[in-house]
């Protein structure tokens, strides 16, 4: 499949087009179900945390690629907020009962749970890259 | 696509508000869902059972939301979403370890949004019901 990208404001009410078009990248690429709603998934809370921690709500874009390489699916969010990288946000500790669980960190763990890397960098000039990868079949972590 | 909901009143002798969600919960709407149970609270609701059934998607948001509702019902202060989930350890003091609260309950998820729900460790914080008829009943 060739790289597909799309570009939306920093909106949420953009999220559903972004989904729209994960899921249709995904299926035209013939991606198993568990597959296609593991990259909806995480493209959905990345470019979330882009719209509502990167640019607080402020103006601003974001560029969502996908690719796919020896099987796996390659997901690029690329954006031009202050620096932030959600790699590095601690995994919640669900063995705390959920009514008595800390705030945060749910995006970033359905995030780590639905993609088998999940990788930061900056962005030249200013802003931030995220790469995640997940394989068109069962996920390694799930494989045991 | 968007969220809708539709709202019915059902249950025997215990009143039911069935609460359907068709479409997608996400950033976008789900603080529009928390003022909707506000307001099915102010008008007397006590006990809420979300049909799932016509929601292809759930975001973490949608995950607060969920939350925030089970909040409403048991009659505490409207959460603050600034702080997440970080004002909800009040909830649930009265329960027994172990003990799942009941007011809010839900049906039908289809299971993308089951995996959702058991990959935050939300499904415990629920008693999920295969179907709508079946929730109803529980109550």
């Amino acid at each position: 499949m060739q790289p597909r990208h799309l570009r939306v404001n920093a909106d949420v009410d953009e999220l559903a087009d972004v989904r729209r078009f994960v899921r249709d990248a995904a299926r035209d690429a013939e991606a198993p179900i568990e597959c296609l709603d593991d990259l909806v998934q995480a493209v959905d809370e990345a470019a979330t945390n882009v719209i509502t921690h990167g640019y607080r709500g402020g103006p601003g874009w974001l560029d969502v690629g996908v690719g796919l390489a020896d099987d796996r699916f390659v997901v690029t969010i690329e954006d031009a907020a202050p620096a932030f990288d959600p790699t590095a946000v601690p995994a919640p500790d669900l063995g705390v009962p959920p009514l008595a669980r800390r705030p945060g960190g749910m995006g970033v763990h359905l995030m780590r749970e639905a993609t088998d890397e999940l990788a930061y960098r900056p962005r030249p000039g200013g802003g931030n890259i995220l790469t995640m990868v997940r394989s068109r079949g069962p996920r390694r972590k799930e494989k045991g | 696509m968007a969220l809708t909901t539709t709202v019915e009143e059902a249950g025997g002798a215990v009143p039911v508000t069935v609460v359907a969600l068709d479409g997608e919960l996400d950033a976008s709407n789900f603080e529009r869902l928390i003022d909707e149970a506000r307001g099915l609270y102010e008008t007397g609701t006590r006990r809420l059972l979300l049909d799932l059934s016509g929601l292809t998607f759930l975001a973490s948001s949608g995950l607060v939301a969920l939350h925030s509702i089970v909040r409403i019902m048991h009659g505490e202060p409207p959460p603050d979403l600034e702080s997440g989930w970080g004002a909800l350890h009040t909830i649930g003091l009265d329960l027994e370890h172990g003990e799942t609260q009941r007011e809010v309950q839900l049906a039908a998820p289809q299971p993308g949004v089951a995996r959702v729900l058991q990959r935050t460790g939300l499904d415990r914080l629920f008693v999920v019901h295969e179907t709508r008829a079946a929730g109803i009943a529980a109550f």
